[in-house]
């Protein structure tokens, strides 16, 4: 298999196929046992978060610089830790599994590994060498490199060189025309994939030599460069967000600001791809449960799932999060009215102030989706998700019969 | 900051999206402008006679003036539109999606009530003057 060249980049029109739901896809609900089984309030906004290995603890940022991590003992959540490094908004957190590290990048353009000794949590810096903000960080699935995405249309692919006990950045550069928006790693270790707001998906290799060990499970992508890139595909017509593996590395999922969430068979030049496009506002991040189910979050507020049957065509099967159908109609007490109440000193404007209850989970744009997982595992049934209004919600879909099949 | 921000989507254009006009017709239009991290909302209120044309480029200057107030509201409209709204994503951070949208639509309810309210008033009060006018000559 060689790598496309840019001009079979073209070859996906053929096999491109568009699906569009006009079903009312709130109908196909059935009230049944509530997805989502805790819902807690941490801050007033989360711009990510990330989970200890052990599942007992949780690291999110509150929207500036700071990291908090929390420990739930006897069903409380307990501040234990602060992480305090940055100077600006953190804009990703990853944890890894075995090592036990937490990687935190931000919008000053620097990351820090963080390693857990007796005295607390030890920052090392890493020396990214961008020029914009830092957007996205992930753990490469050995957890021997791990990958930032950045405002500087560059990709860092960061790991550790022992002689000088030191991070190295390594920067793919001039391959995106905007910011890498998301980044999702290969299970094989090696590859990468990247959203960017130039519409475009691409998957990279990032062998880098005494890093990576040659071997046979990696198949081809072995034999490519580091920073040479497999495929761009060019679906999407607007800003693409979260790009996901789906646990084998079959399947390539991610999501266009354009309300469609496209899935990729076999990347590689013989890909397959369907896009689904969906009457919902547009999705931030996916996630996949299984090789069959795909959770997607944004806008909406409220997570969707998609399906594959059989045959692997995939469709929005419905919203997971039940939610009451309250009064459109409540008045907001607008301060437009508040204004015209003190200017006119009568009550004409007096605020009606029934401020209308939230209605799901979340009550504002989902931009984070993690696994409730101890470990990578091929399906799971437990995941997370925080967004713009402050709130980590846990769901699982143990009692969900109608997605059981699909996990 | 403004020009920071000319700066920033001139060297990137992709982070603009194209932008939506929804039209009645040529008196009555709203323009949304996207970008990555933030919306700008410009309407254009009925106007069918001078004295709506009057009524609502005072009112509407009445509310610029105090813009801060209203946090989403801009002090200058965009040309050829009353009055305009920008969103950014701090204020998507602080405040609720739903609310933000309740509180445009409430707002754009409420310019059109006053607006006939107001022109209303001065009808009437246009009427009983002329009348406590005529008075004199009966």
């Amino acid at each position: 298999m060689k790598p496309a060249r840019k001009s079979k980049d073209k070859l996906w029109a053929s096999t491109h196929r568009v699906t569009i739901w006009h079903l009312d896809s709130r109908s196909r609900f059935t009230g049944k046992s509530m997805a989502a089984t805790s819902v807690h309030k941490f801050a007033q906004c989360i711009s990510c978060h990330a989970w200890s290995p052990d599942l007992s603890m949780i690291a999110f940022c509150p929207n500036n610089s700071e990291v908090h991590i929390y420990k739930l003992s006897e069903d409380k959540w307990e501040k234990v830790h602060v992480l305090q490094k940055h100077d600006q908004i953190v804009s990703g957190i990853d944890w890894s599994y075995r090592s036990n590290k937490i990687v935190t990048v931000s919008h000053d353009r620097n990351s820090y590994v963080w390693n857990q000794e007796a005295t607390g949590w030890v920052p090392t810096l890493v020396i990214l060498r961008l020029n914009r903000a830092a957007l996205c960080v992930q753990w490469s699935p050995k957890e021997n490199k791990f990958a930032v995405g950045s405002g500087a249309k560059t990709v860092c692919i960061c790991y550790y060189e022992q002689e000088n006990n030191w991070w190295v950045s390594k920067l793919i550069r001039k391959r995106h025309d905007s910011s890498v928006t998301s980044i999702a790693w290969h299970p094989n270790n090696v590859l990468l994939a990247t959203t960017s707001t130039d519409g475009k998906c691409r998957v990279f290799s990032t062998f880098i030599k005494g890093v990576d060990a040659k071997d046979s499970a990696m198949g081809n992508s072995a034999d490519t460069k580091f920073g040479e890139q497999i495929v761009q595909l060019d679906l999407c017509f607007c800003w693409a967000f979260g790009v996901r593996w789906s646990p084998s590395g079959n399947t390539l999922a991610y999501v266009g600001h354009n309300s469609m969430i496209y899935f990729v068979d076999e990347v590689g030049p013989s890909a397959a791809a369907q896009s689904v496009a969906i009457r919902d506002l547009p999705l931030r991040d996916v996630l996949f449960l299984s090789e069959r189910m795909v959770v997607g979050v944004g806008f909406d507020c409220n997570p969707m799932v998609f399906v594959a049957d059989e045959s692997g065509l995939w469709s929005f099967l419905r919203f997971l999060d039940e939610r009451k159908s309250a009064s459109s109609s409540a008045k907001y007490g607008s301060q437009f009215s508040e204004a015209f109440g003190k200017f006119y000193g009568q009550s004409k404007f007096s605020a009606s102030n029934n401020v209308e209850q939230s209605r799901g989970a979340h009550d504002n744009c989902i931009n984070c989706i993690l696994p409730l997982a101890k470990q990578r595992k091929s399906s799971v049934t437990r995941f997370t998700t925080s967004g713009l209004d402050g709130k980590i919600v846990t769901w699982d879909l143990q009692k969900q019969e109608d997605l059981l099949d699909y996990l | 900051m403004f020009f920071s921000f000319c700066m920033f989507f001139r060297t990137s254009p992709e982070l603009l999206l194209n932008p939506v006009t929804i039209c009645r017709n040529e008196a009555e239009k709203c323009l949304i402008e996207t970008s990555i991290n933030s919306l700008r909302i410009s309407l254009k209120v009925k106007q069918s006679d001078e004295l709506e044309n009057i009524l609502t480029k005072k009112f509407l200057r009445f509310l610029s003036m105090r813009a801060e107030a209203f946090q989403v509201l801009r002090r200058k409209p965009v040309q050829g539109y009353d009055i305009s709204f920008l969103i950014t994503n701090y204020h998507c951070e602080d405040m609720q999606k739903q609310k933000l949208i309740d509180f445009i639509v409430q707002f754009m309810e409420d310019i059109d009530k006053e607006i006939s309210e107001l022109k209303l008033s001065v009808n009437t009060r246009g009427r009983l003057v002329a009348t406590e006018f005529l008075k004199q000559f009966i």
